[in-house]
């Protein structure tokens, strides 16, 4: 564990110590700028790399967000006469601000509509700086002069060492957020922001913290870009620019702080690089020679699509022969661009800094950080008196689409600490019941009572927030967090460090509950050894119960399952069935959609049937199996060549 | 660590730089790319031409031995934050003699502040905006290294509005470009109509950004003032999209601007919808001289040209590095602080193909910018645009130049 | 008089605005397949333009060079089918909005090298002589606009309701798994669609370039406005984003001259960003149900 924080804060340190040295050796104001620029563009990429990384959106307005600071900045200093502190505090409220004013919009969008709504507000954003020249001056430029920082005046060096400051506050202060429950919150809501809410994390809440929060960078960084340039101009803050960024946070690899700066560094020296012929040839043959190895290594081990493993070669193929030909490697600069962005987007995802995490890890034998011992069962799930009554009541419950009455009429009680079944043939109208329930759908008539009090309608946050966990007959787990995550990250009452403290890395505590209190819900549905493994990469099976332990972080009062056999094998549906006796044991109410009739008899005291989007029959299951209306509905009616229908044998 | 090499590295390309002595290192720095790109271009090969002829003969004469010029060329794109960026470069290889360069003011004002800083040399052509002087003058610096080698837009506003009130128009409209350029063209106008006796009324204000290609509001509103000529500020690409949409318009009134006008990527864009066009120039590519005549033709050859894109640029770019060459030569010294000195006082004339350049410059003075700006009204003459090329629009000049150059 | 001028601009803005419409509906195509645009577009547009300018200038006829135009622009979107969107589609992400960015960067650059970064007029048959209805001027350029918009979008309309291959994109679009368990390939009909959204997309700019000149930045200001027309409208609007098309035309007409010709782009702008806010699916488009 020691030499886990020595490698890694070690490394950090030493970084800083060498950059913040670089002025005291070398006296040549190009490298200093240059210098400076990596700086600002560290901490910008790092606010990128929230959205980018974490939130896995593509977030075209960086650039605007460096603008408006920056403007923001240099309009104090020439109209208020503000410090520099007071000015770069402005420019990252300014963008604050407005990323929360994007982030309202963006809320109901998927990844296509969210880029063009970034797109919009950056060119808005551009339209605006340059027209309102009444503020701003606009094409014509405005001259900013660097104001004292709390009294001193800061020469190149001395500004130089507060942007690097920042960026090591700015640093300290993401990775401690980023590996708290907020960074798990931010993931969650990138693979599934279904999930998410019906978690009751908050996919709102949170994709707007996320974007203030990128925004907020990316206007503190603007401030910086404003003392440093002292001249800004609208055009300055555009697509050229915001492909660079994207470029830097791609290449340096994305949900990394090391690949925001490694990508700082490039993009901080690109115009270096590309000048210089020689310097760019070489690069070039690494890149290919990189794209060469993993390209071979997927291929080999059959982890990557030959395209995956080609279409890299041959983009940095065509590098490598263009640094060759190519007369002016300036001019072909936005090619490179795209050369480099392809290949790695496509063959290299996780960016240099993924791809060397790895490498390092495996070369230094880190291992991960040790887990806490599982909690027990009872501080997690504490086992509910029965104190019977109605628990869930639905009152004429109605869900139309259109002319499909897919829930037409359903009055059902669940009781407090039954097992109901609720089952029917496809397309009865179960899972769209539970989805009224759960909030996914607001209901076209009726009423959902919850221990006698109207249920939040339409919200599957506000719903999750009664007591009422789900899970899906489609997988939504978080497929990029390991097993682990995807329960922490649901846990209930367990995050209450008030934000300044997690930055200041003063919530480790409460994390330490967290995991072992995870731990015991992974433990109970026995994946308790898988808990590091990703999502995405357990058997099928094992997915399903990580979705019935990610359920159970909720501490619900009423849990719904929806269809969780489906698809199981056998060893498998018994294991599941198992989990569910344990989970009734500790009096929690169930709702258990099924197909499997035998789990149903075997579990539910009580059963719904639906048919067509209304109940058909009610009762235990052998009253309900033995039903005829139960048994036409699943198995159809033989018809008598005498002319009497006959229901067939029930089976 | 990865940057931490590159950092080393970076420091190193640079320190390589510092160390070769027995040449005249000259920058050359304009927009070869982009909208202003014509008279960057020509600016840098009118410079290159000069450059040339003085190494052919052997280099300039510096202490006991003839060194040759060196050229350190970079493009800014016309953009400021390439320009801040270059200066910054330029500025810190140890033995740059001077830099020649930069046409739009933006870029002036963004990068030569790292000139000043360092005192190097830099003279500046054919970049006509005001501001790039004024901002010393108003910064009350007492010692510049920088100088002017253009008509200044003072000059070029006086003669738009002149032409203007020769010509009998008594309502014009103003149109601008949303840059330094544009606006302080606008001013230097409103400015000068004043200066000239309120004259003029101007019915219509009125701006476009780089960029734009419908130029539809602004002339409306200029037709239906009742503007009776159009004075214009701003750079190749739009200025043919307002001929062509005046044409469309089926505007005839005079368009009369800056020296922008004279730009190929207009003449060639508006086609025969820029007949008839006004514009200051320097310099007219007509052989109306032996000196002329040469100048043209070497430009012809050595670049595969009939037309120099921006023949007041090329001249100027020519000009400015015999004159350069000169202070070099007095000074007898490749420090760019005696080459300041020595351009403050050049004792010499040089022939240039312009003019013949007599004391162009003086000690520098902030209350009187003239003192670095080497161009007065008797350079310029006005100029037309005619089937693809820009003539002389009075033959008065033409014949005047002629008989000057006699003497 | 002056409500004539107001009636003037808006006409020519209106016809301007179905060039918007006409590369709109190329995005409609592509995600009525495979739920994915191209980002690029605009660079799409613009290389046809460029291509087509080529064409002319050695001698080919303009009616030749229509087509020749077109097929370019259907090559490359077959191309960015294949090198942008096939790979994210298959892996069911959305790495394709990068990847038609990127691609979309590197014809950007290609143009500036090959065709030059200066912009270039076009030459074009149609004549700018204003004819005169009513008071109003409109040239038989932007009057070709119009028509050639409409014809295509008709062509292809007619294409899709007629023709079996147009019914197998239907079907993808309606459900690609149930299609393909149906015998059609989802990926030749994604790679259709790809093929004519190109297509459309190089008829705009064949058709625009007169008015705004061939350039390599011809096309960035145009693709955020056909964004907006798309989004407006709604991605599965159909002949929605005529419509819209014409009133942001005309909207940015007036707003030119009323606030001043930066303000231009505004309007469309705010428009998508509430559009995205409001009504994520479009103003004529079908709210999509959640399905878990």
């Amino acid at each position: 564990m020691w030499k886990r924080l020595l490698l890694i804060r070690g490394a950090e340190l030493a970084v800083l110590a060498l950059l913040a040295a670089i002025p005291l050796m070398v006296d040549n104001s190009y490298v200093l700028g240059l210098l400076t620029l990596l700086a600002i563009y560290g901490i910008l990429l790092i606010g990128l790399d929230v959205t980018v990384g974490y939130l896995g959106q593509v977030n075209l307005a960086q650039a605007a967000f460096l603008g408006l600071g920056a403007y923001a900045a240099g309009l104090c200093v020439a109209n208020f006469d503000f410090g520099m502190l007071a000015a770069l505090a402005a420019a990252l409220v300014v963008g604050l601000i407005f990323g929360t004013l994007l982030a309202f919009p963006a809320l109901r969008l998927e990844g296509p509509q969210f880029a063009l709504a970034t797109l919009s507000f950056a060119a808005l954003s551009a339209t605006v700086l340059n027209e309102w020249e009444g503020l701003t001056l606009g094409a014509q430029g405005l001259q900013v002069s660097r104001p004292p920082f709390l009294g001193m005046t800061l020469d190149a060096p001395g500004f130089f060492w507060l942007c690097l400051l920042l960026l090591a506050l700015v640093w300290m202060a993401m990775r401690n957020l980023l590996s708290s429950q907020w960074g798990r919150a931010f993931e969650a809501l990138r693979d599934s922001p279904i999930a998410t809410d019906a978690m009751g994390v908050g996919t709102y809440r949170h994709m707007v913290a996320g974007f203030a929060l990128a925004s907020g960078l990316g206007g503190l960084a603007g401030g910086l870009y404003a003392f440093n340039f002292q001249y800004l101009q609208p055009q300055s803050f555009g697509w050229d620019l915001m492909v660079i960024l994207l470029l830097g946070v791609v290449l340096g690899g994305r949900k990394s702080l090391w690949g925001a700066l490694v990508g700082a560094s490039l993009i901080a020296l690109l115009p270096n690089l590309l000048s210089n012929r020689g310097l760019f040839q070489i690069f070039s043959a690494i890149g290919l020679l990189i794209a060469l190895a993993a390209g071979g290594q997927g291929l080999l081990k059959k982890t990557t699509r030959p395209f995956q493993a080609l279409a890299p070669v041959a983009a940095m193929g065509i590098l490598m022969v263009g640094s060759l030909i190519v007369e002016n490697t300036e001019d072909w600069r936005k090619a490179i661009f795209a050369l480099m962005l392809f290949s790695v987007v496509v063959g290299l995802p996780e960016g240099l800094m993924g791809f060397a995490a790895r490498f390092l890890t495996k070369l230094f034998h880190i291992e991960p950080p040790r887990l806490p011992a599982p909690a027990s069962l009872d501080t997690v799930l504490p086992k509910r008196t029965a104190n019977g009554g109605a628990l869930l009541e639905l009152r004429g419950l109605e869900r139309y689409f259109g002319g499909v009455k897919a829930v037409d009429g359903v009055s059902m009680t669940v009781q407090a600490g039954e097992i109901h079944g609720l089952i029917g043939p496809n397309g009865s109208g179960k899972s769209t019941a539970v989805n009224v329930i759960s909030g996914l759908y607001v209901p076209t008539g009726g009423d959902m009572l919850l221990r006698g009090k109207l249920l939040p309608v339409g919200s599957l946050f506000k719903v999750a927030r009664t007591g009422v966990a789900r899970t899906f007959q489609n997988l939504q787990l978080f497929g990029e967090l390991s097993a682990l995550d995807n329960v922490m990250v649901a846990l209930k009452d367990v995050y209450r460090s008030p934000l300044p403290l997690v930055l200041l890395g003063l919530a480790r505590a409460e994390e330490k509950r967290a995991s072992a209190a995870a731990l015991a819900l992974l433990e109970l549905v026995g994946l308790g050894d898988q808990a590091r493994s990703l999502a995405k990469d357990l058997t099928y099976g094992d997915q399903r119960f990580l979705e019935i332990a990610r359920a159970l972080a909720r501490k619900p009062e009423l849990l719904i399952l929806d269809e969780p056999a489906a698809g199981l094998a056998h060893p498998d549906v018994n294991k599941l069935m198992d989990i569910i006796k344990r989970i009734h044991e500790r009096g929690i109410s169930i709702i258990l959609i099924e197909h499997h009739m035998d789990v149903i008899s075997e579990l539910c005291g009580v059963v719904t049937v639906l048919d067509g989007g209304k109940i058909i029959a009610a009762g235990t299951a052998e009253q309900v199996k033995r039903d005829p209306k139960v048994i036409e509905a699943y198995l159809g009616v033989v018809d008598d060549p005498a002319g009497a229908a006959v229901p067939a044998q029930a089976g | 660590m990865k940057k931490t090499i590159l950092a080393v590295l970076t420091t190193g390309l640079f320190s390589l730089q510092a160390y070769a002595a027995d040449t005249v290192k000259i920058a050359l720095t304009g927009p070869y790319t982009g909208g202003s790109a014509p008279m960057g271009v020509s600016m840098r090969d009118g410079a290159k031409l000069a450059i040339e002829e003085i190494n052919r003969a052997g280099g300039i004469q510096v202490g006991g031995q003839k060194m040759k010029i060196e050229v350190v060329e970079r493009d800014d794109e016309g953009k400021n934050e390439r320009g801040a960026l270059i200066a910054q470069e330029l500025s810190s290889i140890g033995d740059l003699a001077g830099v020649i360069g930069t046409v739009n003011t933006g870029v002036v004002l963004a990068g030569d502040k790292y000139f000043q800083e360092k005192g190097i040399t830099k003279i500046i052509t054919p970049a006509a905006g005001s501001a790039s002087m004024t901002q010393w003058s108003k910064a009350g610096v007492k010692d510049l290294s920088i100088f002017r080698f253009s008509a200044d837009d003072g000059i070029q506003a006086a003669m738009v509005v002149e032409e203007a009130i020769n010509r009998k128009l008594t309502k014009v409209a103003i149109l601008h470009d949303s840059t330094n350029y544009g606006v302080s063209g606008r001013d230097d106008l409103l400015d000068q109509i004043k200066k000239q006796g309120n004259k003029l009324q101007v019915v219509a204000t009125e701006k476009f950004n780089i960029g734009d290609k419908d130029m539809t509001a602004q002339l409306l509103k200029a037709k239906f003032g009742g503007a009776q000529g159009i004075l214009i500020w701003g750079i190749g690409p739009e200025l043919a999209a307002v001929s062509n949409g005046m044409a469309k318009l089926r505007m005839k009134q005079p368009l009369i601007g800056g020296w922008t006008l004279s730009m190929s990527n207009y003449i060639d864009n508006a086609g025969k919808n820029g007949n008839g066009t006004l514009m200051p120039q320097t310099f007219i590519e007509d052989p109306i001289t032996p000196k002329v005549k040469s100048f043209i033709d070497s430009y012809h050859k050595a670049y595969g040209v009939s037309r120099i894109p921006s023949p007041m640029s090329a001249a100027q770019g020519y000009d400015a590095v015999y004159v350069f060459a000169a202070a070099v030569k007095q000074a007898q010294s490749t420090d760019t602080h005696k080459i300041k000195d020595a351009l403050e006082d050049l004792r010499d004339p040089v022939k240039g193909v312009i003019a013949t350049w007599k004391q162009p410059y003086g000690k520098w003075d902030p209350a009187n910018e003239q003192t670095h700006e080497a161009f007065r009204r008797a350079q310029v003459v006005m100029g037309m645009v005619q089937d693809g090329r820009v003539v002389f629009a009075n033959k008065a000049d033409r014949q005047r130049l002629i008989k000057e150059a006699g003497k | 008089m002056y409500t004539l001028l107001i009636v003037q601009l808006a006409v020519s803005g209106a016809l301007m605005g179905m060039v918007y419409a006409l590369i709109a509906y190329g995005f409609q195509l592509t995600f009525a397949t495979s739920k994915s645009i191209n980002f690029g577009q605009g660079e799409l547009v613009m290389l046809s333009a460029f291509f087509s300018l080529t064409l002319i200038d050695s001698g080919l006829p303009y009616w030749l060079v229509v087509p020749g135009g077109m097929l370019f622009g259907a090559v490359l979107g077959l191309f960015l089918e294949r090198a942008a969107v096939r790979l994210s589609l298959e892996q069911k992400g959305e790495g394709w909005i990068l990847l038609t960015i990127i691609l979309g960067l590197l014809g950007f650059s290609a143009a500036e090298n090959i065709w030059g970064r200066d912009d270039r007029p076009f030459p074009t048959p149609i004549s700018s002589d204003p004819l005169h209805f009513f008071g109003i001027d409109v040239t038989p350029l932007e009057l070709s606009v119009a028509i050639g918009v409409l014809a295509v979008m008709g062509l292809v309309e007619l294409f899709k309701r007629k023709t079996l291959l147009g019914k197998a994109f239907e079907a993808v679009s309606a459900d690609r798994d149930a299609a393909q368990l149906m015998g059609i390939s989802a990926t030749r009909t994604i790679q259709l669609s790809y093929g004519l959204s190109g297509l459309v997309a190089a008829l705009a700019g064949i058709l625009v370039a007169p008015i705004t000149t061939v350039g390599p930045t011809m096309a960035s200001v145009l693709i955020l406005k056909a964004f907006s027309v798309a989004v407006v409208a709604g991605l599965d609007s159909g002949f929605g984003i005529v419509l819209v098309g014409l009133f942001l035309g005309a909207l940015e007409s007036l707003t030119s001259f009323y606030l001043g010709s930066g303000w231009r782009e505004a309007p469309g702008l705010v428009l998508l960003i509430l559009a995205l806010a409001v009504r994520p699916n479009g103003v004529f488009g079908k709210a999509s149900i959640r399905k878990v």
